[in-house]
Order: structure tokens, then C-alpha cells, then sequence
């Protein structure tokens, strides 16, 4: 961003256990397991937090205010917060907003908190009562399409298509076996993609729950913080380069013209220098719902030509070891509690900076991380990282 | 916090359900086009005066030129298919919590006379899933009773 008052880095992240069923908790519990994290992470106390935000997605579990319920879990009580909720980009929004609250000056420390548990409410339902009532509600299916699948495979032929989304699906997979945060951890086998991807049930079109992300419960915070506190507290900094953040309106239909991926992107590499993404860019944690989405917007972010994205998963770039890593968490298809989701797209690349992803650290050095946010009717946020204070 | 579960603890679950009738005010702009599906089954879009696409579902500007989109003009009833969903997962109606029968299609269909980017949603009778592709052409079919909502189209059916 140009015109900001000052640098803000990321110097803690936490995240709960990602899991089908968090019952041995409640919510504040599970918020609070994020938080600890977060602030040990940073090697901060309670005291040291000047401002909270909350997160999620209202609608899936029912609760409003949630906020108020967590306060126990995280740590609110009588300090400045903003509730937020914006889709699946909730997370992203969070660190968005918690970016612009310490730059502005307005607060030094801000913990940033995003957290869903999809097991107690009715997530496709949930997704459903998105869309317009008078106009898409009675036909919307959640989240789920084909469309995509069936884009690729006209694009690239069936056979091609078909081993992309496997292969990326089951490259998510390995990632997700050396993060213990996980939500499925599967142990999938690249010698049986095929028969993996055929037998799976399919959910919509060539669609299948096997290329599906999950539905999970889990938190996630993130500390944001001014260049001053930085240098104060001796911290070790992913410094928030800057954000973008595109919406449509919601009617507006998404079969043609540019995604609101490609126009974010060619906004926030424009206004950074960033000509040739793939090779300027370290890692890449993506919101990728579902692997043929994954695939598919690869190559919207990555303003990739004709078959350039395809080859990436083919060549296997963006595996762990690769020239460009993506997910080397194990990406949403791995763990999505929705509201959190987005923030541990940051929280992870920022840890990716840091050298703190332990069994999953990349292998190559990160001096520029980007996280992608994706909700709404459509919606994209970007954040892009940098281990040098900008 | 000391939320540690103790040796042999119950952890109960509570379970709720929620039930919530809404009323949606449609004002005047969707509200015409429902009550020309209801009273006239006709689909009526409205057409911005500065760039001419057609809106469906109609909205009070243009989402382009944000300009006041007043112009009426009716469209299809017959179109092509533009996209496609082939559904086998039961995804409950948030209406009614009902289930669908799967499989089912869902398409986007361009209605004649469609200026600009203006697809309409809805359900697709196929009896034979092999025939749907993109090019298809369909018509919208009309529910008997019909209430001023969308279900007042029953479907598309494939144009023999």
C-alpha cells in the first residue's frame, strides 16, 4: 500500500486442532487454544493486546455475537474489537482490517481471532441462505459445482483434467500428513489417483467428495503490530506488504469476463512491482475449496497463459520441495472451519516467513509469501508478505 | 482455561433445532417480474438505456453503468444452455428442508432476445442426463399454481 502510516508485521500465530468434531470443547474453549498459541507465539501477554477482532460466519452455527459468548476464550473483555464477517473471506477481511487498525495508528497490537465449528450448525445450508432470497435460494446447492471440473476438461481433454484435480488433490494430502493441525489427513497414494478420483461419489458433475474441501471446526489468531513494537519487543516479523480485496455485485452473472482472482491479482502485482509472479513469489497458501478449483485458479493468480498452470501440477512446482510451493499446510482441503480459513491462509504463509511451519516448512528460503481469501458471491482478497520490512 | 475433561466424564451435547419463517419484500422492481410470472407467465427483464444489456433477475440500476434501468422487455421463452450442474448430492431446500430427488440438473440458460450477460437459473428436466450439454436448447415451463416466486417456473424442458 502506498500511503500507509507506518509498517505493520505479523509476530505471533496460533491455530486450534482442526477436526470433524471438536465436542471434548465449546466455542470459547476452542477460541482460547488459538489465542494461547498466539500470544506464546509472539511471547506476549493479554495485557500487551490493545484491540481484538472476532470473526465467522454467523449463519452456520446461528449464534450472534458470538463475540460476547468467546470473551472468556478470547481474552476481550473490556478492550476496542470489531466484529466481522464477510463469507469465506472473513479471515482474510480480519487481517485486512487488523493490517489498517495498527497502520493507521489507532492501536499498536491487534489480535486478529477467526473461527467456525461447522459441526453445530448446517454448513451447505448455511452457504444456501448466501444467496439472493427472491432470486437463487431455492436452487443454490451451498457451495458445490461442476462447473469448473467441466471447464477443464474442455479445455485441456478429460484424461489431462482429470489427473490435475487428482494430483493436486493428493499433493494437498502429503502436506496435510506433516502438518498435526490437519483436519484429513488421508495417506493418499499417487500410484492410485485414478482409481481414488473414479470411485469417489460424486457430489456435482465430475465434482467429487474426494476433490471437496472438508467441513471443520477450528480457530485460528493471528498479532499484528507497528514497526515501534517490533523493534520493542524483539519480535520475529512477517511484514504485511499489502492487501486487495474484490468483490461483484451478487446477480452479476461469473460465466464471463475477468475473475475476481485475476483482476486482484494484476491490481496488487501492479501496484508491487510484480511482473513475473511464479518466480517472484516463494509460496502461496490459496483458499481452494475443492482441488479442480485449485487447479483452475492457480492459474487466475498466478496470471498463467494457456497450459502454464496445468504443468505446474503435472511437474509437481507446487509441491512442498517444488519452485513454487502452494499449500504446503495442506490447504483447504485439507482443514476449512470456514471463518478461520481464511486467516490461516495468512497465518500460514506468514509462519512460512518466519521459519515457524516446523514439519512443514518449505524447503526453499521465503523471503515473499502470498495468501489468497475466497467467499461470498465470489469474492477474493489477497495479502502478500515479506520476511524484509517493506 | 481448566477445561479438562475428567476420567469417564459424559461430554453432553445439546442439541436445538431452528425453525424461522421470513417474509421477504420483493418492492417493485423484482415484484413486477414476479407478478408477470404469476398472472401473464412471461419472463421480463429490465434493459439498461446507456449500455442495453438486459437484467435478469431485474434490479432498480444497471450494475454496469449505475444508471436507472426502467425499460421492460419480455425474453424467451425459449433459450439455450449456456452451463450446466449435474447434482447427485442431496443438498436439503433451506425453504422447506425437504430433499431433492437426485440426480438433478441445474443449468443457465441465455433466453432469446438476451442483450449482454443475462442467463436465467433453473432447473432442467432430463430424464436422459447423457443429452445435457452446453448449446441445448430449452423452454421454460410454467407451474400450474403459481404464487409470485420463482418456483412459478416449474422448469426447463429440452426442446424436442
Amino acid at each position: 500500500m502506498n500511503n500507509k502510516n507506518r509498517d505493520v508485521a505479523i509476530i505471533g500465530c496460533g491455530m486450534s486442532k482442526f477436526s470433524s468434531h471438536r465436542e471434548e470443547v465449546n466455542q470459547p474453549e476452542m477460541v482460547h487454544e488459538a489465542v494461547v498459541e498466539a500470544l506464546q507465539d509472539a511471547r506476549l501477554g493479554m495485557d500487551d493486546v490493545d484491540c481484538v477482532l472476532h470473526g465467522n460466519m454467523e449463519l452456520f452455527e446461528m449464534v450472534h455475537q458470538p463475540d460476547m459468548w468467546h470473551v472468556l476464550g478470547s481474552g476481550a473483555w473490556g478492550k476496542p474489537g470489531i466484529r466481522l464477517t464477510t463469507g469465506g473471506t472473513t479471515g482474510a477481511t480480519l487481517a485486512c482490517a487488523a493490517d489498517n487498525l495498527v497502520a493507521s495508528g489507532l492501536h499498536d497490537v491487534v489480535l486478529a481471532i477467526g473461527f467456525e465449528k461447522l459441526q453445530e450448525g448446517h454448513a451447505t445450508g448455511g452457504i444456501t441462505n448466501m444467496a439472493d432470497p427472491l432470486w437463487g435460494r431455492s436452487l443454490q446447492t451451498g457451495a458445490l459445482t461442476g462447473t469448473t471440473a467441466q471447464k477443464l476438461i474442455e479445455q485441456f481433454g478429460e484424461e489431462r483434467a482429470k489427473y490435475a484435480a487428482m494430483k493436486m488433490r493428493t499433493i494437498m494430502d502429503e502436506n496435510a500428513m506433516r502438518n498435526n493441525k490437519a483436519h484429513r489427513r488421508l495417506g493418499l497414494d499417487r500410484k492410485h489417483m485414478k482409481e481414488t478420483g473414479a470411485g469417489s461419489p460424486p457430489l456435482v458433475g465430475e465434482l467429487r467428495l474426494i476433490h471437496m474441501c472438508s467441513q471443520s471446526d477450528g480457530a485460528c489468531a493471528v498479532i499484528f503490530t507497528s514497526e515501534e513494537k517490533v523493534a520493542q519487543f524483539g519480535s520475529n516479523p512477517a511484514w504485511v506488504v499489502d492487501h486487495e480485496t474484490v468483490h461483484r455485485e451478487e446477480t452479476l452473472i461469473f460465466s464471463t469476463g475477468k475473475s475476481t482472482h485475476r483482476v486482484a491479482a494484476e491490481r496488487l502485482f501492479a501496484r508491487n512491482g510484480i511482473t513475473d509472479p511464479v518466480h517472484e513469489i516463494d509460496v502461496f497458501e490459496m483458499y481452494d475449496p475443492s482441488s479442480w478449483w485449485g487447479v483452475d485458479w492457480l492459474g487466475e493468480f498466478m496470471l498463467c497463459n494457456k497450459d502454464e498452470h496445468l504443468r505446474m501440477v503435472e511437474q509437481d512446482s507446487i509441491a512442498i520441495d517444488g519452485e513454487f510451493p502452494v499449500n504446503p499446510s495442506g490447504g483447504v482441503q485439507a482443514s476449512n472451519p470456514i471463518g478461520a480459513t481464511a486467516l490461516v491462509r495468512v497465518a500460514e504463509a506468514a509462519m512460512q516467513i518466519r521459519g515457524t511451519a516446523g514439519d512443514h516448512q518449505v524447503a526453499r528460503p521465503v523471503r515473499r509469501a502470498l495468501a489468497s481469501g475466497f467467499g461470498g458471491t465470489l469474492w477474493t482478497v489477497l495479502m502478500l508478505l515479506s520476511k524484509e520490512k517493506p | 482455561m481448566s477445561g479438562k475433561k475428567e476420567s469417564g466424564q459424559e461430554l453432553i451435547v445439546s442439541r436445538q433445532i431452528l425453525s424461522i419463517p421470513q417474509r421477504f419484500s420483493t418492492g417493485p422492481v423484482m415484484g413486477r417480474f414476479l407478478r408477470e410470472l404469476r398472472d401473464n407467465q412471461r419472463i421480463m427483464a429490465n434493459k439498461c438505456p446507456q449500455c442495453g444489456r438486459h437484467q435478469l433477475p431485474p434490479r432498480e440500476v444497471c450494475a454496469v453503468c449505475h444508471v436507472e434501468a426502467t425499460e421492460w422487455e419480455e425474453l424467451g421463452p425459449e433459450g439455450t444452455v449456456q452451463d450446466f450442474d449435474i447434482v447427485y448430492y442431496s443438498s436439503p431446500d433451506p425453504l422447506t428442508g425437504e430433499t431433492r430427488e437426485t440426480p438433478y440438473v441445474l443449468c443457465w440458460a441465455e433466453l432469446d432476445r438476451t442483450q449482454g450477460d443475462a442467463p436465467l437459473w433453473h432447473l432442467l428436466d432430463a430424464p436422459d442426463l447423457s443429452q445435457v450439454r452446453r448449446g441445448l436448447r430449452v423452454r421454460v415451463v410454467f407451474a400450474e399454481e403459481r404464487n409470485g416466486t420463482m418456483a412459478d417456473i416449474k422448469h426447463f424442458e429440452i426442446i424436442k
